[in-house]
């Protein structure tokens, strides 16, 4: 029995680190986990004392001309306002990372609430629920959250609530849509049957025996709408060029402007820009690699359409 | 080749026009429900959860002046009054009047086409691109072009819309107006339209419906074709309709100006607009990458079906085996499995249009959030809800007619 379990875990788990997407993805959210790490480190270390000149709000280095390129005092450069890039980098990582994995939460919570209702209940409960979702498709949510955004104070709409308002808006969408498919499937089969017949009510029967087989799909999508979430955020800050909070869309806002105001005289801080867009690029990836890794391994026929409806 | 043809006679077969009628008046059905939830979801986004509205900027002269903007702008009357107005409003397809005093129509009517355009070739060729690359990377095994497609794929699929928009206006904007240059035309759109009497949406539409009705001609005649096994004929129907649509535009004496609506959106401005050419480059680029990942998935999952094996021992060649046979399989599932992508697709491209400066649909809504413009964000929002609608119905026409199982549902 023993023996048993332990060689099917070992299976599973050789079967999850076989998936290069998944592995690929895991070691980027690893990397995100340790920029965060790096600012406080850095400062603590190797920018000891140097305040006035790292610091990602006010610092200034008196030695150089900015925005100035890659150096060894500046390992991406300095931006229009002599600020490093480094530990802008570093420091506006944790507001990207907090929109990521608020916007994750709640689209996984959001599609586990509906999938399961309307997949348990049928009827016009579900017929609502498809409708309802299928509608949501066609909006958006990035522009929802910009249009929400826009017209706020600046640091009235931040990180957290973007992330929730982003993961409501999706979850409602193309995640209830999968994660309902899913349920419809998990309700088909016979130990739900069982557990009705041994006098489980809808409560029980949800929580116990359906939710256990839609995690991984709320996961799933949980996970490639987090990228969304990344975008939305960044661009929040690109449009509004706030630095209510510096993440990663104001660092492409500003090497953007910067570039445009003093086109022909200046060269474009192209390192202030590409390292912003490289955070969200590699953010968005790295759950978007997370997220396509688990649908191979946990549902490879999650794309059948004969099997959903 | 059996000896006897066990399948039926074309005679038997049953008539295609009934399950398409059929099929067609459930989707109506369905799409009216679905975009009836979808205008009330707006309706409630605009105007309960935003915590503006267009007397805001009222505000700052004091409570009394923005209480009278409320009731100028009739914005402290009840909420179901102003539910019952845009429902009348949508009803009649009068969406109020912009800002700018406006009509949100005409607007749109001006803007849109350009939009319209760009998403409909731009999503068809992200397609045909995603399948021939999906198709490919599923089937050869060699893990060097599978990682630099799914690298590449990856990449375009999460990158950052304003800096695609940095990267197509840095490395493609220069070759692109060379090539203007190359071909002999005027390098100022002004010259090029000014003795032209039709309007740029004029010859927009005429392009849409040249460059889809001979879309559509190419894959009846690929169809027929395939039937009467001509192969050739088969391989060749589209490019060979595509080509003679560009002929056909090119001989109807608007070439010139054709060519000069994908280089320039707004020909009626004196400032140099966006390419829409250059969108429909990077409309391709952020999705094609789902549409190969999807596909990739679905072959991988059939590949190893019973019927695959049956078909190489009929001695059928690899190509076969994978274009007809399997690839036909898992097409189904990846366009309906593309469709949920739709929601990133379409910001992305809002994004990039805006960012290139194309006057389309993007550029109204941008420019109405920013100011504030309510019944032109309504107006727009509406637009992309009928216009994601309708595909939605022409996907799921082509996902029946693939797989006749879909047909009942």
């Amino acid at each position: 029995m023993t023996v048993a379990t332990s060689h099917r875990r070992r299976s599973r788990r050789v079967r999850l680190l076989s998936n290069p997407k998944l592995v690929a993805g895991l070691a980027l959210v690893g990397f995100f986990g340790f920029v965060i790490l790096a600012h406080p480190l850095f400062q603590a270390t190797i920018w000891e004392g140097q305040f006035r000149v790292y610091d990602p709000f006010i610092g200034y280095d008196t030695q150089v001309v900015h925005p100035a390129g890659p150096s060894g005092e500046h390992w991406l450069g300095t931006d229009s306002l002599g600020r490093d890039v480094v530990s802008m980098f570093t420091y506006s990582a944790r507001y990207s990372v907090v929109v990521a994995l608020s916007a994750g939460v709640v689209i996984g919570l959001v599609s586990l609430l509906f999938g399961s209702i309307a997949g348990y209940k049928r009827g016009w409960v579900d017929s609502f629920v498809t409708h309802f979702s299928d509608a949501m498709v066609f909006l958006p949510a990035l522009l929802a959250v910009y249009i929400i955004g826009v017209g706020q104070e600046p640091g009235e709409f931040g990180a957290l609530a973007v992330g929730i308002t982003f993961g409501i808006l999706y979850g409602l969408g193309p995640a209830t849509a999968t994660v309902r498919a899913a349920a419809l499937g998990v309700m088909a089969k016979p130990f739900i049957d069982a557990a009705r017949l041994a006098g489980a009510g809808m409560g029980r029967t949800i929580v116990r025996h359906v939710l256990p087989h839609l995690v991984p799909h709320a996961a799933v999508q949980a996970m490639i709408g987090v990228a969304g979430a990344v975008w939305a955020e960044g661009f929040l800050a690109f449009r509004s060029g706030v630095g209510a909070n510096i993440g990663f869309g104001y660092l492409v806002f500003e090497g953007l402007t910067w570039g445009e105001l003093f086109a022909g005289v200046l060269d474009t801080p192209w390192w202030v820009m590409s390292t912003g867009a490289a955070g969200i690029t590699l953010l968005a990836g790295a759950f978007y690699l997370v997220g396509v890794g688990l649908r191979e391994i946990f549902d490879p026929h999650s794309l059948d359409p004969r099997e959903t409806s | 080749m059996s000896l006897v043809d066990t399948r039926p006679e074309p005679e038997a077969r049953r008539p295609r026009i009934p399950w398409l009628v059929a099929f067609l008046s459930r989707r109506a059905v369905w799409a009216l429900i679905t975009l009836a939830i979808y205008l009330a979801v707006v309706f409630v986004l605009i105007q309960v959860v935003v915590p503006f509205n267009y007397a805001t900027p009222a505000r700052m002269a004091g409570p009394e002046a923005y209480q009278a903007a409320l009731e100028a702008l009739g914005l402290d009357r009840p909420l179901l009054t102003r539910l019952w107005e845009y429902v009348a409003g949508l009803l009649t397809l009068d969406l109020g009047n912009s800002f700018t005093g406006q009509p949100v129509t005409t607007v749109i009517a001006d803007t849109a086409p350009v939009t319209i355009f760009i998403f409909a070739v731009g999503a068809l060729l992200a397609f045909v691109v995603g399948e021939a690359m999906g198709r490919f990377g599923a089937w050869h095994r060699h893990w060097a072009s599978r990682s630099a497609l799914s690298t590449v794929g990856v990449f375009f699929t999460t990158i950052f819309p304003p800096f695609l928009v940095f990267l197509i206006a840095f490395f493609l904007r220069d070759p692109f107006w060379e090539l203007r240059e190359a071909m002999g035309l005027p390098a100022d759109s002004l010259a090029v339209w000014r003795d032209v009497a039709v309007g740029q949406n004029e010859i927009l539409l005429l392009m849409s419906l040249a460059l889809f009705g001979a879309v559509a001609a190419g894959v009846a005649v690929r169809i027929w074709a395939h039937r009467n096994r001509l192969r050739w004929v088969a391989l060749s129907a589209i490019p060979v309709t595509v080509a003679a649509a560009g002929l056909g535009i090119w001989l109807s004496g608007y070439g010139v100006e054709a060519i000069d609506l994908l280089y320039r959106s707004d020909i009626s401005q004196t400032v140099a607009t966006g390419s829409p050419l250059l969108v429909l480059v990077g409309l391709v680029l952020i999705s094609f990458g789902q549409v190969m990942f999807m596909m990739r998935v679905g072959i991988e999952d059939e590949r190893n079906e019973d019927y695959v094996l049956t078909a190489r021992a009929k001695g059928l060649t690899e190509a076969v085996v994978r274009d007809r046979h399997v690839a036909r399989n898992a097409l189904a599932p990846a366009i309906a499995g593309s469709f949920l992508a739709l929601p990133t697709i379409i910001a992305g491209m809002v994004i990039i249009e805006f960012g290139l400066e194309v006057r389309g649909l993007s550029w109204a809504f941008f420019n109405a959030v920013e100011t504030q413009d309510i019944p032109l964000v309504m107006g727009v929002l509406v637009m992309l809800g009928v216009m994601g609608v309708m595909l939605r119905v022409v996907a799921d026409v082509v996902i029946a007619y693939l797989d006749p199982r879909q047909r009942k549902a």
